[in-house]
């Protein structure tokens, strides 16, 4: 099995986020997307992928759409709204101040 | 009704989220088993391993519902019905509960139904808010406003920041045309006057420029009540033709029912149809100041620019006219009309909203406390709910609804009482403000009840809710016996709701005794089998164009005629003749007065003096004493040496130190008026202080508007019919009108006292009863609980009286506590509102407390003993209960 980590708190919304900013997605491709860039490094729980879905479509961030998939089969497409473009832009602002801090910190400059 | 429909919605949406979540969480897993497969697992290997990894699809489902909006409404249909359930299985509870809501809340939303009509809405007419009042005046413009003359009009005109200066002025005049001759109030005004109100007739039409022209033909718009009241709303109307001051006058049109300002009128005319306002010498005169003006701000200006404009006129007017008040002091004010409409209302109206503010407070603490010892009953229930998982979050959400269905069903019930009461309501505020008609309930009403039943229904559901602790084991074990923190809450409560009764009983006291000390005012004059009417002359009876020497004497001889006709109706005892009377609304117009040999220096105002007309018998007929000097004789007369009489203020005000009898006052150029009698002083109006007055005897006048009084035993409808039968021999075009008994006239000036202590009463009443239910409830379930207590007590020998006053002194120490903290609570307010508020109000204004110190001793003991006995009889239902407690049956009970 590959190495697994665990994400922090607030960076699956980020993840999803930013996954879905180039094109409509499902549930799955989602977290084959994530697991694929991260280069296996991180594994979305499908426990908390789909509460987490449900939870931005709730917000207003992302939308969903019903379509067919690659293998022509019926799946739920999510994508950004506006709303959610704004978000992942702030956001993503927001990770790399923080990772940029903390990086500071390890190398103790 | 609603709960179905949420129900069913919830329902709807909810079948169809659940098979989107199946189909998107299965293809999920189709694409887990597909991989795998590929991965070189065989199909059945493939599924159990994708599950596997999967977890557990109800859990996911569960945490995915728990993000659905729809979940938050399922769970309030849920909350609602659970409530309505366990209400209804309860219905008396709910019955008090809603009851108490409603007279709380009917309260609040009425007395604010009256604060949203007169105080809060815009004015109904365009841009409202843009109207002002014009007020020119020594110091305070608005106090002392002199009025204005039409050429000062003009130059108001002047102002760059108002785009319309109107004039108004109130005469009466004689209507005649139809079966009675009729008195009319008659509003005198500019052309452009409703135009600039922004007000369009419903028939006809208003003034325009040309009415107003010198000579031309006289014209009249009629207000809607005077028209429907007098022509049974009859639209022929226009074009009919009536006789008024020696003139054909057409019906040009009809306004719709706005409220009139600054009061109710029956006909308009413009104002070169007034006799006196188009006169020679009022438009040459720039000291005839009769006129009322009104602006209209204009839309880019704001109130401070108008005021600076203002400033400017009036000094450059100071400086070009020697008329013009010459006093550094001598401003003029522009006052927003919505403001000026309300000024003697507004206070009064916040004390009302106070005091049922504080009736709510009541209300609210005494439900909290029939919640909590409910709260106590459901322990078990509760208990067990926790123990099946419920979590704490979710049994106060369920608690909540229950006391916000509670509050709103309450709130709907008061809201309709409030709506029954309304018509009083509006009869009340018509005594203080011409925008009584206003008040109704409105959007902003509902509002208002919708909002303040919720925050109720919040806090005093949160109150028991937040005092529990929602362990699952105590309760159950105890087998649901009343914990000591929530005992603690409802005597708190307790102590609460007697503090503030007490505070609101002694507003109720304070403010009835000051009512009975102004309603055992001696007025100075005698009220009993006198009776009063106005009489009113005719202008082109005696018309301006005459001679004034000539028609001086006409007018003189007129009204001395008539009073020897009225003294030669058998039975009549004494007849008095004036301008007004003693404690009716009408005040006369107050004058400078200047003492013969005491001029004034140039730059200063003549002291202002109330001039009254009096006829020979005036201070005999009323019962007013002569304590210097001789009263009025039938020798005082036009041709004889002009005389006076001041009263005993005015003595002392500008005679300190001197008898006034003998010396002379300026009765204008190069006349003297000598001083003949001092007059005791008369209250003119119940409630305030006697004002300095000097006294004109009828005969030396040019009056036209008369009032008059005649002392008589005869039978009221008697009296009156040969009253207006004389009145009818001496001149067929002499309307008489508005007859009234002294008595009356004296019991209707305090009407307006007489309602606010009765609100003020009742709210106080209601509080008691509330309360007393409360201390009842508390003692009652506190006896419940104990019953096992007293069950021993009693089995071990002790007195059933010990038991009573054990009971009983459980009791006292709440009311006693409630009472020390209500005493140092009503002190602090008395302080700080009774100051501002009930003492120190000068003008037009209700003053509350009259002749009644706010710290009234007996006052304070009354409300505080009757407090006591109310929660010793509370208390003694449910201790009477204890004392008789069957100490075998109470042991076995457990």
């Amino acid at each position: 099995m590959a190495p697994k980590s665990d994400l922090l708190q607030g960076t699956l919304d980020l993840l999803i986020l930013r996954t879905l900013s180039g094109e409509p997605m499902h549930g799955w491709g989602i977290s084959q997307r994530i697991q694929q860039l991260s280069k296996d490094v991180l594994q979305v729980n499908q426990g908390s992928l789909y509460p987490a879905l449900h939870r931005l479509e709730q917000q207003g961030l992302i939308e969903a759409e019903w379509g067919n998939s690659e293998n022509n089969r019926q799946a739920k497409f999510y994508q950004l709204t506006r709303e959610g473009r704004r978000q992942l832009a702030e956001e993503q602002k927001n990770w790399e101040r923080l990772a940029t801090a903390v990086a500071r910190v390890l190398s103790g400059s | 009704m609603f709960r179905h429909l949420t129900v069913r919605l919830g329902t709807l949406f909810r079948r169809e989220m659940e098979q989107e979540l199946d189909a998107e969480l299965g293809y999920h897993i189709d694409m887990l088993v597909e991989q795998n497969i590929k991965n070189g697992m065989s199909p059945s290997e493939a599924r159990r391993e994708a599950i596997r990894v999967f977890g557990a699809v109800e859990g996911i489902k569960d945490d995915v519902r728990d993000n659905w909006l729809s979940r938050f409404f399922e769970v309030a249909a849920q909350d609602i019905r659970y409530g309505v359930r366990s209400l209804r299985r309860n219905p008396g509870f709910a019955l008090v509960i809603i009851v108490t809501m409603a007279l709380g809340i009917g309260a609040n939303t009425a007395i604010f139904s009256v604060v949203n009509g007169v105080l809060l809405r815009p004015l109904p007419y365009r841009d409202g808010d843009k109207l002002v009042v014009l007020h020119q005046g020594q110091g305070d413009p608005v106090a002392n406003d002199i009025g204005f003359s039409p050429r000062e009009m003009e130059d108001y005109r002047q102002s760059r920041s108002l785009s319309d200066v109107v004039e108004f002025h109130n005469m009466f005049f004689n209507l005649l045309g139809r079966a009675e001759p009729a008195r009319v109030s008659t509003g005198v005004v500019s052309p452009n006057y409703f135009d600039v109100l922004g007000v369009k007739p419903i028939y006809g039409r208003t003034f325009v420029a040309a009415d107003d022209a010198p000579g031309a033909p006289a014209v009249l718009v009629l207000s809607n009540k005077y028209w429907e009241h007098s022509f049974d709303g009859d639209p022929s109307i226009i074009g009919r033709v009536f006789r008024m001051n020696d003139k054909p006058h057409t019906v040009v049109g009809v306004l719709p029912p706005v409220p009139q300002y600054p009061l109710e009128v029956d006909v308009y005319m413009p104002s070169s149809a007034c006799p006196f306002r188009s006169s020679p010498q009022a438009r040459a005169s720039r000291q005839f100041r009769l006129l009322t003006a009104f602006a209209r701000v204009r839309p880019e200006a704001t109130l401070q620019k108008s005021q600076a404009d203002l400033d400017i006129v009036a000094s450059q007017m100071q400086k070009s006219y020697k008329e013009t008040p010459q006093s550094p002091g001598f401003r003029a004010a522009a006052v927003p009309l919505k403001t000026d409409l309300t000024s003697n209302f507004t206070s009064t109206l916040w004390i009302l909203l106070g005091t049922a503010g504080f009736v709510l407070m009541i209300v609210c603490a005494s439900i909290a406390n029939l919640l909590l010892a409910r709260m106590v009953r459901r322990e078990r229930e509760i208990s067990v709910r926790a123990a099946l998982g419920a979590t704490r979050a979710r049994l106060l959400r369920q608690l909540l609804t229950e006391s916000l269905l509670l509050a709103v069903s309450g709130g709907v019930l008061g809201l309709v009482l409030s709506a029954l009461s309304v018509r009083l309501l509006v009869s009340f505020a018509a005594k203080y403000t011409p925008r009584a008609q206003e008040i109704g309930i409105d959007l902003n009403v509902l509002f208002f009840t919708l909002g303040v039943s919720v925050l109720t229904g919040l806090i005093f559901g949160s109150i028991p809710a937040f005092a529990r602790r929602f362990d699952v084991a105590p309760a159950l074990r105890d087998g649901g016996r009343s914990s000591h923190s929530s005992q603690r809450v409802r005597s708190v409560l307790i102590v609460a709701q007697v503090s503030a009764s007490f505070m609101l009983l002694i507003a109720a006291g304070l403010t009835l005794r000051s009512l009975m000390t102004v309603q055992n005012v001696n007025p100075g004059i005698r009220t009993e089998n006198l009776i009063s009417w106005r009489a009113d002359m005719s202008f082109d009876k005696f018309p301006l164009t005459m001679a004034p020497p000539e028609r001086r004497a006409r007018v003189a001889a007129y009204w001395t005629e008539y009073e020897s006709r009225l003294r030669a109706i058998p039975g009549v005892l004494e007849v008095a003749g004036g301008g007004t009377f003693p404690l009716n609304e009408v005040d006369p117009f107050p004058q400078g007065l200047i003492r013969d040999g005491h001029p004034l220096p140039p730059d200063r105002q003549p002291p202002q003096i109330d001039v009254r007309f009096a006829t020979t018998e005036y201070f005999k007929t009323l019962g007013q004493p002569i304590v210097n000097g001789r009263a009025f004789a039938p020798a005082d007369t036009l041709t004889a040496a002009g005389v006076a009489i001041v009263n005993q203020t005015a003595a002392k005000q500008f005679w300190p130190n001197e008898d006034p009898v003998g010396t002379r006052i300026v009765g204008g150029p190069g006349q003297f008026r000598t001083i003949v009698g001092v007059v005791a002083d008369v209250r003119q109006q119940l409630d305030r202080a006697p004002k300095a007055e000097v006294y004109v005897p009828v005969g030396q006048t040019t009056i036209t508007g008369t009032t008059w009084i005649v002392h008589s035993k005869l039978p009221l409808d008697e009296l009156t019919r040969q009253i207006k039968t004389v009145s009818h021999a001496h001149d067929a075009d002499l309307p008489v009108a508005s007859f009234r008994t002294l008595a009356e006239v004296r019991s209707e000036g305090l009407a307006p006292r007489r309602v606010v202590v009765s609100l003020i009463g009742l709210f106080g009443l209601l509080a008691l009863v509330i309360t007393a239910a409360g201390i009842a409830g508390v003692i009652a379930f506190s006896v419940n609980q104990r019953t096992h207590e007293f069950g021993i007590r009693v089995a071990l020998g002790a007195q059933r009286s010990r038991v009573l006053a054990l009971v009983l002194r459980e009791g006292l120490v709440l009311v006693t506590i409630g009472l020390a903290i209500g005493l140092a609570g009503a002190y602090v307010l008395t302080k700080l509102v009774g100051a501002v508020i009930f003492e120190q109000q000068t003008t037009a204004g209700l003053t509350l407390l009259i002749g009644t110190h706010p710290t009234d001793a007996a006052t304070y003991i009354g409300v505080a003993l009757t407090l006591v006995l109310v929660a010793i009889i509370a208390c003694l239902m449910p201790a009477r209960r204890a004392a008789t407690v069957d100490p075998m049956v109470a042991l076995r009970a457990q």
